[in-house]
């Protein structure tokens, strides 16, 4: 409850400034707003010239861009303050952090909420949940159920490579764009995942799971994972959240503050 | 000769700067590699089984892509973002005051930005060109290369203007950011930045074709690939002049009046 309390004064602190720059604020919501718009349009128009896409339909297809965008949304709202841990450290809010009596990966991920993702993430899951129920097959309480736990271990993985970006930035006090390559990487997630060829694919799996972050959820409520699959997701999250963590608590034993 | 000295100078400043920005060069640059692999993949995909798709063949579809990542770093590379923000914190100041016109000022900075970005992504090109032995439509003719040479100038051009104006707000809001991610989205979807408009249905086209956007990417694409006729290459450099010279006098339109409201705040 008290954490909850504290996201809830962060997060109208955001508001309010977001609020204080309504230009600004509205172009940025319109701009993603446009590209969601855009990026089905693009689909659309592929589909008019094609039945299918790597075997997927139309549908099946938007459902991965809407998956992929629904984590990214997600991710950007709960661990908006990632984007700014440079400038935490620089300035010296990092040792303030770490007086308060709350989590410090709590009160870093929380420093900012961004609330223009809410304006976003609302067309995102409308347009989800009305792929499932036009999907054939798909508005069944298993589809849904697969999708939500998959949906969820994404999340835990983004979490995990926010954490680890967290962490690099308070061990080098640098690295100012790495959020910037998560960003970049997860792109690639946009299309079904068999549009890529093996070798890359199985990077997408292992190496920087981002095919199980983004596409293992749609792939699962359309019925194309095996069980081996779900045991791929555990597995890839768990060790990337245990890498992390381990990476944020040796990088945190060696901050030696910076700027106060 | 003297006044090209000057600006060449700025030109050189800019490009040392941009080089010595390592994180930043790297990592737009990046950005550019993971758009284009995953477009290379996308369209592959999309031409597994068929021999053509909406009217292109396989390595015409590829040029495309590998054309459209070339065309982003001239076209719309740019550091125009800082005019607004000169603007904002008075900086602007001491432009005005300095042996300068601006509006030739920020075009050598573009261009240096530009320059570096358009070296980078050959190099880029020329690497996927090599891992995923890539066959590309060349042109037949040596006429080809000029006339899209030359509508990549203008279309640099044009979207220097209308960047340069959008730069202009910040004489009027410190808020421009938003609008000008809003307009440059628009901007890079419309202008077939991400794929060939002509996949699109008709009636949008049509719509289209009256914006500026069209003649940044598509059109020179479209020489290039030597899918325009006579007629429609005609059509498209007329709509890039009459846009050059309509763009034109609205950038200084906005300047003259931008600049009478200029105020030096934070200077």
């Amino acid at each position: 409850m008290k954490y909850f309390r504290i996201w809830w004064q962060l997060a109208l602190m955001s508001l309010k400034t977001q609020m204080s720059n309504p230009i600004a604020s509205g172009g940025y919501l319109l701009g993603k707003l446009f590209r969601l718009v855009f990026f089905i349009v693009f689909l659309m128009a592929i589909f008019r010239h094609t039945s299918q896409l790597a075997g997927y339909s139309l549908e099946e297809a938007a459902l991965f861009f809407l998956t992929f965008n629904a984590i990214d949304i997600l991710a950007q709202l709960f661990f908006r303050g990632i984007y700014g841990i440079r400038s935490i450290v620089r300035d010296g809010d990092f040792d303030y952090f770490l007086i308060q009596p709350t989590h410090l990966i709590w009160r870093v991920c929380f420093n900012t909420v961004d609330f223009l993702d809410v304006g976003t993430l609302i067309p995102v899951a409308g347009a989800i949940v009305y792929l499932f129920k036009r999907i054939p097959g798909l508005c069944t309480l298993h589809s849904a159920f697969l999708y939500s736990v998959f949906l969820m271990n994404g999340l835990l993985i983004a979490f995990a490579m926010h954490l680890a970006v967290a962490a690099l930035a308070v061990w080098t006090q640098e690295m100012d764009n790495t959020i910037w390559i998560y960003r970049d990487l997860i792109t690639l997630g946009r299309f079904p995942p068999s549009i890529y060829d093996r070798p890359l694919r199985l990077a997408m799996t292992y190496f920087i799971p981002i095919a199980v972050m983004v596409s293992f959820p749609a792939q699962a409520a359309l019925g194309k994972l095996s069980w081996h699959a779900l045991g791929v997701a555990i597995l890839m999250s768990g060790l990337s959240l245990i890498a992390s963590l381990s990476f944020w608590t040796f990088a945190t034993q060696r901050y030696t503050s910076v700027s106060s | 000769m003297k006044t090209l000295r000057k600006y060449g100078f700025v030109f050189s400043l800019y490009w040392q700067e941009g080089l010595a920005q390592r994180a930043s060069f790297v990592m737009e640059r990046f950005r550019a590699l993971v758009v284009m692999t995953s477009l290379y993949y996308l369209w592959s995909a999309l031409l597994r089984n068929q021999t053509s798709f909406a009217g292109y063949s396989r390595p015409q579809i590829l040029t495309y892509v590998f054309g459209m990542s070339l065309l982003r770093s001239i076209v719309f590379a740019s550091r125009t973002d800082e005019i607004a923000m000169e603007i904002n914190q008075g900086r602007l100041s001491g432009y005005l005051l300095k042996p300068v016109y601006y509006f030739v000022y920020t075009f050598s900075r573009d261009l240096a930005e530009k320059s570096t970005n358009f070296i980078s992504s050959i190099i880029e090109i020329s690497g996927l060109y090599l891992i995923f032995h890539v066959v590309l439509a060349w042109p037949r003719s040596w006429q080809t290369w000029v006339l899209f040479i030359l509508a990549v100038t203008l279309a640099m051009f044009m979207n220097y203007l209308l960047n340069f104006m959008v730069g202009c707000w910040g004489f009027w809001t410190s808020e421009s950011s938003g609008p000008r991610f809003l307009l440059a989205l628009i901007m890079e979807f419309t202008a077939g930045a991400f794929f060939p408009l002509d996949i699109l249905p008709l009636h949008i086209q049509h719509i289209l074709q009256w914006f500026p956007s069209p003649y940044l990417v598509f059109f020179p694409l479209n020489i290039l690939l030597e899918k325009a006729d006579m007629h429609q290459i005609i059509n498209g450099f007329t709509a890039q002049i009459i846009w050059i010279i309509g763009l034109s006098l609205m950038a200084r339109l906005v300047w003259v009046r931008g600049s009478a409201n200029y105020g030096a705040e934070g200077a």
